[in-house]
């Protein structure tokens, strides 16, 4: 090969390396770093070590259900085993439900205009966003008008309106009550809350009163378990 | 050899000094350039070791596929098809050719120096 052509061979050989190097650097991401401070890291610690706690005395509670299973008569363990299918209900929203809590009262708000107003509704993704906040701040359990919501209660938009467990709600007022084991802190809460200015976009109020001896009423269709299977593999019920 | 692997090594320092980085919309660009441009390299290397080098086919392909390879895969964005595609398997399947080649040509070469000291030998 003659000096000139090797120069330039080698020149492009450099430029395949200078572009190779650029793409090798375009695909490395940049690594994410943690820039929180020691206080930050603090309340992170103390947080992981409260749910710790919470799941150790869950482990203790069903370390008890197991021995009160394992326990010696037969009469025991039926015992149990109502006891639990009692919890299980109530868990499952299929019981209804006595305690203290907050009551909210959405109502339509009417403002002088000059234009027609129409009656305000409340939207789906509204409900939504005030379960959410809810739960949150330490709901236990929300029944929106007589429609109690559980873990698999759907809040669907049909026809132009809002259904709960495929059933419309009222027209307003409509009563949402909330069971919680601290009243006093979620009405707090519930009056600085980010729901209460969404509510008032749509024209509607939010008046939160605490009440004490609510009854929430029950989740009243079958709750569908379509997900659930019936493990046949293992014998249960001798041993 | 030693110039082109130096000038390789000097152009694979400048390119991480420089910390240059390409936008990740065009990443694909570039990626499909790379491959054209190892292609024409491979097929230079090819060229050199057939004696039949000619340096302006070279220079000229160098530049003309890895701008034809960005043009397809700006075409292909422009599109909707992975255009691109089609450039990454007519490349790849040069690259395949050309390496072997090159390979075949170097075993050659190495039997025929073998043979030329056994034949001094005797």
């Amino acid at each position: 090969m003659k000096l000139r052509s090797k120069i330039i061979f080698s020149f492009i050989f450099a430029l395949v390396g200078f572009m190779i190097a650029i793409q090798f650097q375009s695909n490395q991401k940049p690594e994410e770093r943690d820039t929180r401070d020691l206080w930050e890291i603090r309340t992170e610690l103390q947080e992981q070590q409260k749910i710790q706690q919470q799941l150790y005395s869950r482990i203790t509670e069903l370390d008890e259900m197991i021995q009160q299973y394992e326990g010696q008569s037969q009469s025991e363990k039926v015992a149990t085993l109502k006891q639990s299918i009692v919890e299980l209900r109530k868990k499952a929203g299929l019981t209804e439900v006595e305690g203290n809590g907050i009551n909210i009262k959405v109502k339509p708000i009417f403002q002088d205009l000059d234009s027609s107003q129409s009656y305000p509704t409340i939207s789906p993704a509204l409900l939504q966003r005030l379960i959410n906040e809810l739960n949150t701040y330490g709901a236990t359990d929300i029944a929106i008008g007589n429609e109690r919501i559980t873990n698999i209660s759907p809040i669907r938009d049909v026809n132009g309106y809002t259904y709960i467990n495929n059933h419309p709600i009222p027209p307003l007022p409509v009563d949402i009550k909330v069971l919680t084991q601290s009243p006093k802190r979620l009405l707090d809460y519930m009056q600085v809350s980010q729901s209460k200015d969404e509510f008032a976009i749509e024209n509607l109020e939010l008046s939160i009163t605490v009440e004490e001896n609510m009854t929430l009423p029950k989740y009243e269709q079958m709750p569908r378990l379509n997900h659930l299977k019936v493990d046949e593999n293992t014998e249960t019920g001798e041993s | 050899m030693w110039l082109p692997v130096l000038f390789l090594i000097v152009g694979v320092l400048l390119g991480l000094l420089t910390d240059i980085r390409v936008p990740e919309e065009y990443a694909n660009y570039l990626s499909i350039a790379v491959l054209a441009a190892f292609d024409t390299l491979l097929g230079g290397l090819r060229a050199h070791l057939e004696e039949k080098f000619d340096q302006k086919v070279f220079v000229t392909g160098f530049f003309f596929n890895v701008t034809l390879a960005a043009f397809l895969a700006f075409l292909g964005v422009q599109l909707g098809i992975d255009l691109y595609l089609a450039a990454v398997f007519a490349f790849g399947v040069r690259l395949f050719q050309n390496i072997a080649l090159i390979r075949r040509y170097l075993i050659d070469r190495g039997r025929i120096k073998k043979n030329k000291e056994k034949n001094q030998r005797k």
